[in-house]
């Protein structure tokens, strides 16, 4: 365990004694990881830091509604065949020959699903993202391929995972998930970081900023999201602003760069508005 | 050292609290125990909770179950049960719950058209928990969500789909020669379903108004297709001050734009100005809430005039009424008595069942 927030730190992921059990046990068991939390904590970073920590292969499903088991699975390269039958028109062989010809793995489109299960070398990792925003039936079909990883192409047969993959899935609470589904998974949340991690993720990831700035940046960050706003700013803003700060060569927060790079953390305007409302101070 | 029956007597402790626990989590559990340092309470603690717990919502139940559970004491079974109650969900904590926390509760019921002796007005819903105002949103989102998946039986091309559009393929086929390479594909539209909301913020309705006003608000947000407007003396249309904010800043605007908010009654009139700015905009596709309690201090005329119009426009004219939810209530005043004609569907609107109930009646 110690191993994987070891490995995870590496890849400057700063991982904490939940997140690293929570992997550990994933890997165990062999079961999917369920990663819910507010928008912008981490949760995809997760399964990348996990992804490069192993040196394998990262294979992304992002969800949307509408998505189906074809665009997730696999689908059949049909210009291919047309064209590769075309080709064939005067060739000596047998219509059965042909048959058997355009429908064999080199006329499969893989999708990410597919390509999950059949990757040879070693496991991926395979992450299921935004599983909130797929509609009840996907995930249905999803509860089968993840509880066997195999699926049954008709016309080649039934294809089985060589290397179970490691399967992470992150959800925003947009919808309620199925039960059999969290069953199925392991569970982990993830809030925002608190003041101190935060400064540390911050450090990590932007290490040009300095000492005193970065603080100052976490400091804001935090009472920020403790205002009444529509879009509370994740971590994943604290970096973009960090970042901005930087690139900006600031050295510290006036009121002026605070003008300049609220639309780093802030992306709607009455929150600006709010925000201003109760920050009159931030100029130090 | 943890033992299997221990385990087994934690896992049926969480099940008694309302968690859902399966015999297979057990055994996952189990299985965990083995690969981990058992005598670490953090690390236990943790895998447990990966595996036992499917929601950031029974965190606070294990945590204090786990703490029983391995101090080592005997579980007691009855004690406690009741006590440690599942939160509300985390989210319930941002928008609506701090505006309700924040209603002003001051607010005089006392207004013309209200009688203290309707018994219906007595029922509290000061009391609804963030729990059933979720609930609401819940409602209205499933409502929503059943409106926009309805298809028609027409077709459109989509860019992909299930069923081959042939027409279109053989189309795009004479640009290769008359080989079918690119397909095209084409889905069931889906209904043009409108929703129109119209609310009664009188004072009368007041002590309901907060319940529907978040049952409106709920309609907004999930469904493109909704235009809201409220109504005590006159109609203000309020789509835009509900849509895309959270429900306290919602309301911020609504108390600031809105006039008239608790005042007395006037639904004819207001109905006829909804007719005269809105009627055009009003199809067989269109489903109409009236949400009032049918106390008007109008004329009834101009209310069966206002009523006859919409009903002819409108696909479905469904009149929720908070009072009809207590059994002694009879729509005897005036206003209501001449609106019944028009109305497709009269139906309570005063507790959540009234609301989970009225999925059917908005699907055209």
């Amino acid at each position: 365990m110690r191993q994987i927030q070891h490995l995870l730190e590496e890849q400057i992921y700063i991982a904490d004694a939940a997140i690293a059990t929570a992997l550990y046990l994933s890997m165990a068991l062999g079961k999917p990881l369920l990663i819910e939390g507010p928008a912008g904590v981490g949760k995809t970073e997760i399964a990348k830091s996990l992804a490069k920590a192993l040196k394998t292969k990262l294979i992304r499903l992002q969800c949307y509604e509408g998505l189906d088991a074809t665009t997730a699975l696999y689908e059949w390269n049909y210009p291919k065949q047309l064209l590769h039958l075309k080709l064939e028109e005067t060739s000596p062989a047998s219509e059965a020959e042909k048959e058997a010809a355009i429908f064999s793995e080199a006329f499969l489109l893989k999708r990410p699903l597919l390509q999950a299960i059949t990757e040879h070398e070693r496991a991926p990792v395979l992450l299921i993202d935004e599983i909130d925003r797929s509609d009840e039936e996907f995930e249905a079909f999803l509860l089968e391929v993840l509880s066997d990883f195999q699926v049954t192409i008709p016309e080649i047969g039934t294809i089985t995972a060589t290397h179970k993959p490691h399967v992470v899935l992150t959800s925003n609470r947009s919808r309620d998930l199925s039960d059999a589904l969290r069953r199925r998974c392991l569970y982990h949340w993830i809030d925002y970081p608190s003041l101190d991690k935060e400064l540390e993720i911050v450090r990590a990831k932007v290490p040009q900023i300095g000492e005193e700035l970065s603080r100052r940046v976490t400091e804001v960050m935090q009472a920020t999201r403790s205002m009444s706003l529509s879009k509370i700013p994740g971590v994943a803003e604290t970096l973009d602003w960090a970042n901005a700060l930087v690139a900006l060569g600031t050295t510290e927060l006036n009121e002026e760069i605070m003008a300049e790079t609220i639309g780093c953390f802030l992306k709607d305007e009455t929150d600006i508005a709010t925000f201003k409302a109760g920050n009159t101070d931030y100029a130090d | 050292m943890l033992e299997l029956e221990r385990l087994v007597g934690f896992c049926r402790e969480l099940r008694e609290h309302g968690l859902s626990v399966t015999p297979a989590e057990v055994v996952t559990a189990a299985a965990a125990l083995q690969i981990i340092d058992n005598r670490d309470r953090g690390e236990v603690f943790l895998s447990l909770r990966n595996i036992l717990t499917t929601s950031v919502d029974d965190f606070p139940v294990f945590e204090s179950l786990f703490a029983t559970f391995w101090s080592g004491k005997k579980l007691v079974q009855s004690e406690g049960r009741s006590k440690i109650r599942r939160s509300s969900p985390a989210r319930a904590t941002g928008g609506v719950a701090f505006f309700l926390e924040n209603w002003p509760t001051s607010r005089s019921v006392d207004v013309p058209g209200a009688s203290d002796t309707e018994s219906g007005a007595e029922k509290d819903f000061s009391g609804f928990s963030n729990h059933e105002l979720e609930e609401i949103s819940r409602i209205a989102r499933r409502i929503v969500r059943r409106l926009a998946r309805k298809r028609s039986r027409r077709w459109r091309p989509v860019a992909r789909g299930h069923r081959v559009n042939l027409r279109r393929s053989l189309r795009l086929s004479l640009k290769t020669g008359g080989e079918l390479i690119d397909l095209a594909y084409k889905e069931r539209r889906p209904k043009r379903t409108k929703l129109v909301v119209i609310c009664d913020v009188s004072g009368s309705m007041d002590i309901y108004s907060r319940l529907l006003l978040q049952f409106v608000y709920g309609l907004q947000n999930s469904f493109a297709k909704v235009e809201s407007f409220v109504f005590a003396t006159s109609l203000s249309r309020i789509t835009g001050e509900l849509k895309n904010k959270t429900y306290q800043r919602a309301l911020d605007r609504l108390s600031a734009n809105v006039r008239g908010w608790s005042g007395g009654t006037r639904i004819g009139a207001s109905l006829a100005t909804f007719n005269a700015q809105w009627l055009r905009r009003i199809d067989k596709q269109t489903v109409v809430i009236i949400l009032s309690d049918g106390w008007d201090t109008g004329e009834p005329e101009q209310l069966v005039h206002a009523l006859e119009q919409l009903k002819q426009r409108s696909g479905r004219l469904i009149w929720l009424n908070p009072l009809l939810g207590s059994s002694t209530y009879q729509p005897v005043t005036r206003g209501m008595q001449a609106a019944m004609p028009f109305i497709n569907v009269f139906a309570p609107a005063n507790d959540l069942a009234s609301l989970r109930a009225l999925e059917p009646h908005l699907v055209l």
